[in-house]
């Protein structure tokens, strides 16, 4: 005989893996609900502008279909009030990183912080006068984009939606 | 000196030391405290029996008030008690749509778990088995295994804690809804391996 009083064991700790395997089978957590936690977080920390997708040629936004296959891409463009971003993407050709990706950008700010947060972190760029910017060497998966204005901290700075790259 | 095997730490402890980092300054710590806790919180939300768009909303309201609160929380270590609290509280301050602020001794009990049709059809024979035995338990313990399943060992009892149950309910030792568990599926020839 077992007692509610004896210490957990094997067949408890089997048990509860069943009982696991039968929520998370029937019920289970939606894909990406983890992802848009993080970043709800970012955008209410940042106190930031949340830009939105313009228009997007084969570029997919983060949701719960888009799981099926890495779809090839193109460009996109993410409009705010205060600035506008159009990124556009290819696979870095060179042998040794083909598995990488280079984004080419152009945002409405000369001289503005983009910043590409990806799985692997985050790395930034400054546009150029005509605000270009290149960000290469990125993994594919989901990327946002944090565009700020390093000379002045007053303003919001501006989040994009999360794309598949 | 020999080196003792420890037990390793459950998702509590590494939450725990995640989120100290991420007050500590170590910004990119709370991805990795989001990972963690999110399946323990999503089963906490749905174990109320709340729809998945309510349960989602009070993971993230738990998460930005975590953020806000984030200097004022007396104990970085107990960091999954408190998400699941106010997970739990969340889910039934949306669910009925109230304004006000829901008090942690006015949540409701949760109901007896549900698994909708569609869910239930797409279970293995072995899994229907394990719905009905789990289906018989009290509802408090329904949502406890529900709950705990999802997390380690040494996190039971502060899981436990933060679900409303009585402290000493389980973990260490096995408890009364384990108990149940074990000897209802014990009794089922079909269970028997």
């Amino acid at each position: 005989m077992t007692s509610h009083t004896d210490a957990i064991d094997a067949r408890d700790i089997a048990n509860l893996r069943h009982v696991r395997d039968l929520f998370a089978h029937a019920d289970p957590a939606p894909g990406d609900l983890a992802e848009r936690v993080k970043f709800a977080i970012t955008v209410h920390a940042l106190h930031a502008e949340v830009a939105e997708l313009m228009d997007s040629a084969l570029l997919t936004t983060r949701g719960a279909e888009t799981e099926v296959e890495p779809t090839p891409t193109e460009s996109v463009t993410f409009a705010a009030a205060s600035v506008s971003l159009m990124v556009s993407v290819a696979p870095m050709s060179t042998e040794e990183s083909d598995d990488r990706v280079r984004v080419d950008g152009w945002v409405t700010a000369p001289g503005a912080r983009v910043e590409a947060v990806t799985n692997e972190g985050s790395s930034s760029v400054v546009s150029d006068a005509n605000g270009r910017f290149v960000l290469d060497d990125l993994p594919h998966g989901p990327v946002h984009f944090v565009v700020t204005d390093p000379a002045n901290q007053d303003v919001r700075p501006v989040i994009t939606p999360t794309i598949q790259v | 000196m020999t080196h003792i095997p420890t037990a390793p730490d459950g998702i509590g402890t590494r939450a725990g030391r995640a989120f100290a980092a991420y007050r500590d300054g170590e910004r990119e710590r709370l991805s990795e405290l989001v990972d963690l806790v999110t399946p323990v919180l999503w089963n906490a939300a749905r174990s109320q029996g709340a729809a998945p768009a309510v349960c989602e909303d009070a993971i993230q309201t738990a998460f930005l008030q975590l953020v806000d609160r984030c200097g004022s929380i007396q104990e970085p270590a107990a960091v999954l008690g408190w998400l699941v609290v106010v997970v739990k509280r969340e889910v039934w301050r949306l669910g009925r749509g109230a304004r006000r602020e829901v008090g942690v001794e006015e949540v409701p009990e949760a109901p007896a778990q549900q698994l909708d049709p569609e869910a239930q059809s797409i279970l293995s024979e072995r899994q229907r088995v394990l719905w009905r035995h789990v289906s018989t338990l009290s509802p408090r313990c329904q949502e406890l295994l529900r709950v705990i399943a999802f997390a380690d060992r040494p996190d039971y009892a502060a899981i436990a804690e933060s679900l409303g149950m009585p402290v000493g309910s389980i973990g260490p030792t096995r408890g009364r809804c384990l108990q149940k568990l074990r000897t209802t599926l014990g009794s089922d020839p079909g269970w028997a391996v």
